[in-house]
């Protein structure tokens, strides 16, 4: 169970780490960009969802 | 024989119901309502000097009443303080535990009474919280067991379970004779021989939150970007804590069309901040957020990003950043938020 | 056998002072300034200033960074604090002598270092190892235009040659105590519960690394490493975030749960072996990292083990996951945890807890609320920013700013109990 799980949180996107949570400096910079564009519509998503408990998207 | 002061909301105190949760903060001499019947419990021994008072919207809210509520208690001179009992009432348990927590930081005595489920079980700060029924009904009862807690505080004792004692017990730091690296081999080993050694740390619990009912239409409503990473314009204009934050701040993004390298820099003590500074939309999403928005996939993107540090921050400020957080977005017509966490 | 014998040769210093040359004396240790000059001299560095800071005395040691203790195992170092001074070879085995009663401690500005404080004398000296320890105060003006990376990486090299040039001077005195510390063999049929220790280090970056053998921690997988190969310097800190919640290389050097378990070994315990493992910053990593130490545990044959942290709530999760890990294993193991309970001591200990483990050591209440006098001297700073105060006044604050108050590798007799 993640720290977010556990304190309660009900829409959670996983992201790739603590440091840069809406980036991954291992990807070039167009694919960096497109990957945070995803990650932003599954947040999206997330809150346009029903849900009971915590959810990961 | 103790002199104590009785805190009651609006309706215990004979002001009327919801009607009257703004009554301001007053005083009135001796006991009155389920007060009556405490002085009755305590016989000779103690004597209710005086019941203060105050609306549940203003106690559960206000700092400034609740400053003035501690005043009116303070003038009274107290050997103890005691609040509700609230049952499951929500504002006045906040507010009997906000109470109770402030005479308890000024050194007074303090015992706030209200139902293991009420929101406020966790305001109280050092002060000691007792089970009560969860009614009305249950009155009776509920005074019976915060008259005999209040004896046992005044008398020195400590309250346990036992007493009906719930919420958080104050944990203080300790010098002990071994050092920790001794105390961990010598409970490892008494739990490897299947002894039921204490540990030194609860297991703390953690709080249920009822989510939101979803978004209906992305494209049509107001979606806030906030962070705790600690990012802020370079420079740190606001002065954000780099840990144990006491703050938050707001910062406009009105046409911006991205979080800029050289604009903005984390404070944030708790990670490596170089490759944020790097690209400040690695914590900040800003630059696809303003495209999904042209796109039409975001109604509007909310024009300012709200920030605090979260490394070491307590819970309680924690606790209170959230719910200004969200009384502030819903004020300004935010359906949903989304929160980058480091 | 496996493993390697140690000889520790320790020479107590009672007294200290500056002076024309590097010396020791029964009991008495000089330092040259020039020596430390000599020691320090780089590129990145303008200048620097070494003073005493010893116990009792109403100072205040501020902007603190990493803590050495004097070691070395011959003219020149011979080979100690390998990767830095010494080639990147195992160490731990020969002689090696300690300057007891003594550390180096740079203090000074540097970029994301949390503000650190030792008190010498007063309510803050009893929540620091370092308030009983000679103190050699390194303070460091950086070259205009040095990279902050080269500065920091200039004044680590600086204070681990400083270190063993010190212990030289001890060289040719008679010990005051000498330890022998044997190889741990990896078969015995004593019947005592095998104990090992894992030590997570904290990796996560520039300024907020530690070094194994010279080499960054960070993308490793957890290894068994000799304890022996501690003493000789094979971890060193550069680690600067969360002051209470540090483990300086002094703390490797001395490495309490290794000492505890040396001790207890053949009495109540038989001390099977060490494992490092680095704290990584992603999740999946930590998982991964939990996994493979967990095997590491059950291939070394620990019937229980001790694990320890470096860092703030974030490093919780590499020891709950460890512990979780380790019951599928039938492991059982205990986590040393600092206290986020804050000021008044009421909110939740702990922000990532085991799922699956009680076993918890608490070393303090990181919020609890200290304060400090004011002090005659100050090194290191002229503030103390988090505090909003010059460094010699007096000031409030929080446990967490007092360096090593928290000590994660167990050094500390602080605990929390529950008020009544």
């Amino acid at each position: 169970m993640s720290v977010a799980e556990r304190v309660g949180a009900v829409r959670i996107v996983p992201t790739r780490g603590i440091p840069y949570p809406t980036g991954d400096p291992s990807l070039p910079p167009a694919e960096e960009r497109a990957w945070r564009r995803d990650l932003l519509l599954r947040a999206l998503k997330a809150v346009s969802t029903h849900v009971t408990g915590p959810t990961r998207f | 024989m103790s002199r104590v002061v009785h805190y009651l909301n609006q309706f215990f105190a004979g002001f009327g119901g919801e009607n009257a949760a703004s009554t301001p903060p007053g005083v009135k001499p001796g006991a009155i309502g389920p007060g009556k019947k405490l002085q009755e419990l305590f016989g000779t021994d103690h004597e209710i000097v005086a019941t203060v008072y105050c609306g549940d919207d203003l106690a559960a809210a206000s700092p400034e009443a609740v400053a003035t509520i501690l005043d009116l208690v303070a003038q009274q001179r107290p050997d103890i303080v005691l609040a509700g009992p609230a049952s499951t009432s929500g504002r006045y348990g906040v507010a009997c535990a906000r109470v109770a927590a402030g005479a308890a930081r000024a050194g007074i005595a303090a015992v706030a009474s209200m139902h293991p489920d009420n929101p406020g079980l966790d305001d109280a700060g050092a002060a000691v919280v007792i089970a009560s029924g969860a009614s009305v009904r249950d009155m009776g009862t509920s005074l019976e067991r915060l008259a005999r807690a209040a004896r046992k505080r005044l008398a020195g004792e400590s309250l346990t379970e036992a007493d009906g004692r719930i919420g958080r017990i104050p944990r203080r730091n300790v010098l002990v004779d071994r050092n920790a690296a001794g105390r961990a081999v010598d409970l490892l080993l008494a739990r490897l021989r299947g002894e039921d050694a204490p540990a030194e740390v609860p297991i703390p619990r953690f709080d249920h939150v009822t989510p939101a009912p979803p978004v209906a239409d992305a494209g049509k409503a107001t979606i806030a970007l906030v962070t705790e990473s600690g990012l802020v314009p370079v420079g740190n204009p606001g002065r954000l804590e780099s840990a144990r934050a006491t703050r938050w701040l707001r910062y406009s993004i009105e046409g911006k069309a991205t979080a800029a390298a050289g604009e903005y820099a984390s404070v944030h003590g708790g990670y490596s901040t170089v490759w944020a500074n790097q690209d400040p939309n690695r914590l900040l999403p800003l630059d696809v957020a303003r495209e999904l928005e042209r796109e039409g996939a975001i109604g509007v993107l909310h024009g300012e990003y709200l920030v605090t540090t979260g490394n070491g921050t307590t819970v309680p400020n924690a606790r209170r950043f959230g719910v200004e957080w969200a009384a502030e977005l819903r004020r300004a017509g935010i359906s949903a938020a989304i929160l980058t966490a480091t | 056998m496996a493993g390697s014998a140690l000889k520790l040769l320790s020479h107590r210093v009672t007294t200290v002072t500056l002076g024309p040359a590097t010396r020791y004396d029964a009991g008495v240790l000089t330092v040259s300034a020039t020596d430390a000059r000599r020691a320090l001299a780089h590129a990145a560095i303008a200048e620097c200033r070494v003073s005493w800071a010893s116990p009792g005395d109403s100072a205040r040691i501020v902007k603190v960074l990493d803590t050495v203790e004097p070691r070395t195992k011959a003219p020149g170092g011979g080979g100690i604090f390998p990767g830095f001074l010494g080639s990147a070879t195992s160490q731990g085995h020969g002689e090696t002598h300690v300057l007891s009663g003594v550390a180096v401690i740079a203090a000074g500005y540097l970029p994301r270092a949390q503000e650190a404080v030792i008190d010498m004398s007063g309510p803050g000296a009893a929540l620091t190892p370092f308030g009983s320890t000679h103190n050699l105060v390194v303070e460091f003006t950086p070259a205009e235009g040095a990279p902050w990376e080269n500065v920091d990486a200039a004044v680590r090299l600086g204070v681990l040659k400083l270190s063993a040039l010190i212990a030289e001077a001890a060289l040719g005195a008679p010990p005051d105590d000498v330890v022998g510390l044997p190889a741990i063999p990896h078969t015995r049929a004593s019947g005592l519960p095998r104990i090992g220790a894992i030590t997570n280090l904290q990796t996560q970056g520039t300024f907020k690394d530690v070094f194994v053998r010279g080499k960054s921690f960070g993308a490793a997988s957890p290894i068994l490493i000799d304890p022996n190969e501690l003493h000789d310097g094979a971890i060193v800190s550069g680690q600067f975030g969360h002051p209470a919640l540090k483990n300086p290389t002094y703390m490797h050097q001395n490495h309490p749960v290794v000492a505890e378990l040396r001790r207890r070994d053949g009495k109540d315990l038989e001390f099977a072996g060490l494992i490092l493992a680095p704290e990584p910053v992603e999740v999946e990593q930590k998982e991964r990292v939990a996994a493979q130490a967990a095997a590491l545990c059950a291939a070394a044959g620990f019937q229980g083990v001790v694990i320890t942290k470096e860092g703030g709530g974030n490093a919780d999760a590499d020891i709950s996951l460890k512990i979780d890990a380790l019951v599928d294993f039938g492991i059982g193991s205990v986590g040393l945890f600092a206290e986020m309970a804050g000021a008044e001591g009421t909110a939740p200990s702990l922000v990532v807890p085991p799922e699956r483990g009680t076993a918890l050591i608490s070393t303090g209440n990181y919020d609890e609320v200290v304060r400090l006098p004011a002090v005659a001297r100050a090194l290191g700073g002229a503030t103390v920013d988090v505090a909003g105060a010059a460094a010699t006044a007096e000031m409030e604050l929080p446990t967490a700013v007092l360096y090593c108050s928290l000590s994660p590798l167990g050094a500390g007799r602080l605990t929390c109990r529950e008020a009544a």
